[in-house]
Formats: structure tokens, C-alpha cells, sequence
């Protein structure tokens, strides 16, 4: 399988600075997304932060790295690969980063960031994340919402308290009840996903899916073939509609290998599957 | 003063405010609310003020005005309700000043990122750390729902049943599929049942699939009991509360 990506960050028509922070690190088929948040330009140095600490992370090849027997809360699933562990590490690890920063400079006090994360090794995509920005998975025409928004109005939703209509009109949509910085701790939320060649994802922070529906996501997505235009043409329509938030859009598209008979002899030996 | 907000696929269309004139909606473009839509009657229905109440009535439309699932001939209106006309539901602001009409398209969300924007840092502290506080006490009630199963009825499959224990479950001819079609001419990926926060959701695939004998128009949420037909397998949901 083949993998492209692209991604865009914008400002969006109000705010006056992009606390938005993302990454693509193409040869590790790394994907990051970070929605930085606090007064006074701070939650740029928190998303900026996030994004680092993970890329560094993940980046190193210390097997250690691993393991960091850090004790976490929530489902722990033993059959998760290395890379999920190792991902979902670098997370932790972020937040931690974040706190402590905000600890040894009391004006960054208050900063914090939400912050989603995929890695994808051969057909098995990796993702852990805190907060609100969210994963999308486009597989035949439907798309679906990989992660859970650590929002108020969402775990309302998951507990019967709300319908996903009432969520979405809700007044308390942006109450997150997790993100990075808060506490020198913070639960993760892991899974695994395998994915399929024509499959799409997108990593996106609130500033799209506020401004633009999910079936018109969909279709943005299935028009453009080449991921960073995707993205961009997101990115303008979240702005057309009024652009009240950053956005910041990453898409990535899983091309399948051209079948028929020439492909063996266009195959490259050394590349593996 | 009220107002009503005419939604379609939970896109705001529409915002009417409610004054002492009663509200006409239909497939006229002459009424309030113009729903151009075959399913709705020229003059389908009307909401107004009586005796100080919010009252909607149905104007002998063809295929009724329902008010939250119930059709209704006159009926009071309460905050929060929903009228529904065809495809399109109207919802009903009893709390509201009166309201400044949208572009189309917007999405009814967007007023509330105005008022986050408004909170200082001290608040947005303040906030985080509240609500880190309700997460850790969320993440000790948080209980799962139960794992949903899929009792095949007929059909060449590999399994007689199959819990659904991931968030993304493919039906089709694909290695990745948990349930596996054998077959030339079946499709990679024919449909797919996938979780939400609400429930788990059929979707379409290569194929279109049917739930209780009606093939689905989009993704749509199964309930306990339902049967699911797509290529020719035949498999009831089963989700024990």
C-alpha cells in the first residue's frame, strides 16, 4: 500500500493568532494534531509542545521508550502492538512536558491543548489522543468517527444523557473534561484500527467539524485524489462559513497497489509490503 | 419572543422568529418557512400564539406535522421541541429574542464558540481544571455498553455468530473482514456496522444492505432485534440491555 498526506493549519477569519499545531512525519507515517488552548498566545507554546514532545518520541529509537512503566488508567489491552505503546507514551509524555513547563513558568499557567495522534505500520493504524480534536476514518463512501471526543457533551452522549443532536446545540460543547496539562498525569485514550487500501483519514481539530458538516467532510474528501488539496479545500470551507476557529485538517490517503498482471514486473524488490 | 429554526440533516436552513402573526410553513414560496419539498403540501402547517401558548396546527397536510415523533392536528409546543415536516424538523427556541435570520448552511453550533472565546484565562484555568476533576470521577462510571452480537440466520459465512468487540466491523471479501464473504464476485467491502457514542450504526459498502427488509438510505443506528440482509447473509443484532 501507498501512503500520501497532507495537511494545512489555518487561523481562521476571528481569532488573531493559530494556536493549532500539526505534523506529518512521512517516513514513519506519523500524523499529529495538536489544538493548543490559554490566554495570551500560551496555547501555541502548548500545541507546539504536544507536537514536538511526540515526534521526538516516537522518533527515538530507544527501546525503553516502549515501556516507560508508567502505570495508566484506563482499558489496558495486553495484545496492543509495540507502536500503540509506544504512541500512546509519547502522549503521556506530552502532557507532562506541558505541565511541567506551566509549573516552572506561571504565566503559561492554564495552557493546555488537546491532542490526537496516529501511526500507521503497514495495515495496522495506531492511535492514541486526549481532548476533543478527532480522527475520521472514509471507507467506502461512509465516514466514521474513530475517536471519542473527551467533551462534556460527548460522554453525556455515551452515557444516555444526551441525543448527538442535543450534543451538537449544546451551549457546553467546547467543556472538555480531559487535556494535556491540566494534571502531570492524564489518561490516554488508545486503539488500533486496521486499515483498507482506498481507505481515507482525517485528523482534524474542532475549528473544521463546527463549521462543516459531516457528510459534506465526506464529500470534500472523496472528490480531491490529492490529499493536501483535500485539505486546503476543507480548510476554505470551514472559513467560508465563518471560520470562527483554527482549523487545522490532515488527510491521508491509502492507495491500493495497481493490480493486473505488469504489476509484478513494476514492482520494486527491495520495498516491502 | 420564540423563534424556529427549520433543520434539515441537523443543518440549520432557516431561523423564523415568532411574533403576534401566526408562522405559515408549506411548499409555497409565499409561506414563512417555504419547504421545497415534494413530501410537504403547499400549505402544510402553522405555528402561532394562543392564549399566551405555542401552538402548532396541521393544515389537512397529505402526510401530517409531527411533533416529536407524534402527529399531531393541534398541539401545544414546548422549548426544545421538534416539529417535523417530511424530512425536515423545525425546532422549536421558546426561550429566545428574537432572531436574526442565517445564511444557509451554517451550522447552528457556530453562535456558541463566540461565547468560549469570550472567557479569560483565569476562567479557561479554572474550567480545565474542573473538568479534569468530573474526568476522573466520569472514568470510574464510565461502563461500556455491552458488546453486540450477530446471529447468522443463513448464508455462507464462517461463523454461526459474531461479537461486534471492535469499532469498525467490515463485512465483505476482504482478509480484513471479521465477517468473511467467499465468493468471486463479492465486493472487498460490501457493508460495514460501526460504533458511535449513541449505539452502533450500519453503513453502506460496495452494497446497499437492508435492516428489517428495507434497504438503508445511510448510516443507520440497529436496535435489538433487527435483521440485517446483505448479500445474500441474513443475521440478527442482538445487543442484551
Amino acid at each position: 500500500m501507498q501512503i500520501v498526506s497532507g495537511g494545512v493549519s489555518d487561523v481562521g477569519r476571528v481569532r488573531t493568532n493559530n494556536e493549532d499545531s500539526f505534523r506529518i512525519v512521512e517516513p514513519m507515517n506519523l500524523f499529529i494534531l495538536s489544538d493548543g488552548m490559554g490566554g495570551e498566545a500560551h496555547g501555541e507554546v502548548a500545541s507546539a509542545m504536544a507536537v514536538d514532545t511526540v515526534e521526538k518520541y516516537c522518533s527515538d529509537p530507544d527501546p525503553a521508550k516502549e515501556d516507560s512503566g508508567v502505570t495508566l488508567h484506563g482499558v489496558a489491552n495486553e495484545t496492543w502492538t509495540r507502536a500503540t505503546k509506544k504512541l500512546q507514551n509519547a502522549v503521556f509524555q506530552a502532557n507532562f512536558a506541558i505541565h511541567q513547563s506551566a509549573q516552572k513558568h506561571p504565566e503559561q499557567r492554564g495552557m493546555g491543548a488537546t491532542l490526537t495522534t496516529g501511526w500507521l505500520n503497514g495495515t495496522k493504524l495506531s492511535l492514541a489522543h486526549v481532548g476533543d480534536s478527532r480522527a475520521y476514518l472514509l471507507r467506502t463512501g461512509s465516514l466514521q468517527q474513530l475517536t471519542n471526543d473527551h467533551s462534556l457533551v460527548a460522554e453525556q452522549v455515551r452515557r444516555g444523557i444526551l441525543t448527538p443532536q442535543q450534543a451538537e446545540e449544546s451551549e457546553m460543547q467546547s467543556v472538555l473534561l480531559r487535556a494535556l496539562g491540566a494534571n502531570p498525569e492524564v489518561d490516554v485514550e488508545v486503539d488500533e484500527i486496521d486499515v483498507m487500501p482506498r481507505d481515507v483519514l482525517l485528523f482534524c481539530s474542532d475549528g473544521l467539524t463546527r463549521m462543516v458538516s459531516e457528510p459534506e467532510i465526506a464529500g470534500k474528501l472523496q472528490a480531491e485524489t490529492d490529499p493536501k488539496s483535500a485539505a486546503q479545500k476543507l480548510v476554505d470551507l470551514a472559513n467560508e462559513r465563518g471560520g470562527l476557529d483554527n482549523v487545522s485538517v490532515i488527510v491521508v490517503c491509502i492507495q491500493e497497489e495497481s493490480k493486473g498482471w505488469f504489476s509484478w514486473l513494476r514492482r520494486d524488490p527491495g520495498k516491502k509490503e | 419572543m420564540a423563534k424556529l429554526s427549520l433543520m434539515f440533516e441537523n443543518k440549520l436552513v432557516k431561523e423564523v422568529p415568532i411574533g403576534n402573526r401566526p408562522v405559515s410553513i408549506g411548499r409555497s414560496p409565499d409561506n414563512d418557512i417555504p419547504i421545497d419539498n415534494l413530501a410537504v403540501s403547499t400549505y402544510h402547517a402553522r405555528v402561532y400564539y394562543e392564549g399566551g401558548k405555542l401552538v402548532v396546527e396541521d393544515l389537512d397536510s397529505l402526510n401530517g406535522t409531527f411533533v416529536n415523533d407524534l402527529r399531531v392536528e393541534r398541539a401545544m409546543l414546548h422549548d426544545g421541541d421538534s416539529i417535523w415536516i417530511g424530512k425536515h424538523s423545525i425546532k422549536v427556541d421558546a426561550t429566545a429574542d428574537s432572531a436574526i435570520p442565517w445564511d444557509t448552511g451554517r451550522k447552528a453550533a457556530a453562535p456558541k464558540i463566540n461565547e468560549t472565546m469570550v472567557l479569560d484565562t483565569k476562567a479557561r484555568r479554572d474550567m480545565l481544571q474542573q473538568a479534569a476533576a468530573m474526568g476522573e470521577r466520569s472514568q470510574l462510571g464510565a461502563g461500556r455498553v455491552k458488546m453486540p452480537t450477530l446471529v447468522v440466520l443463513n448464508g455462507k459465512v464462517e461463523q454461526k455468530e459474531y461479537v461486534l468487540t471492535n469499532k469498525l466491523t467490515v463485512i465483505g471479501k476482504s482478509p480484513m473482514a471479521t465477517i468473511r464473504l467467499r465468493g468471486w464476485f463479492k465486493p472487498q467491502v460490501a457493508a460495514q456496522i460501526n460504533q458511535r457514542d449513541d449505539g452502533y450504526y450500519l453503513g453502506t459498502g460496495a452494497k446497499i444492505p437492508s435492516v428489517n427488509g428495507a434497504p438503508i438510505q445511510g448510516p443507520v443506528r440497529l436496535n435489538d432485534g433487527d435483521l440485517i440482509e446483505v448479500c445474500g447473509i441474513r443475521m440478527n443484532f442482538i445487543v442484551r440491555e
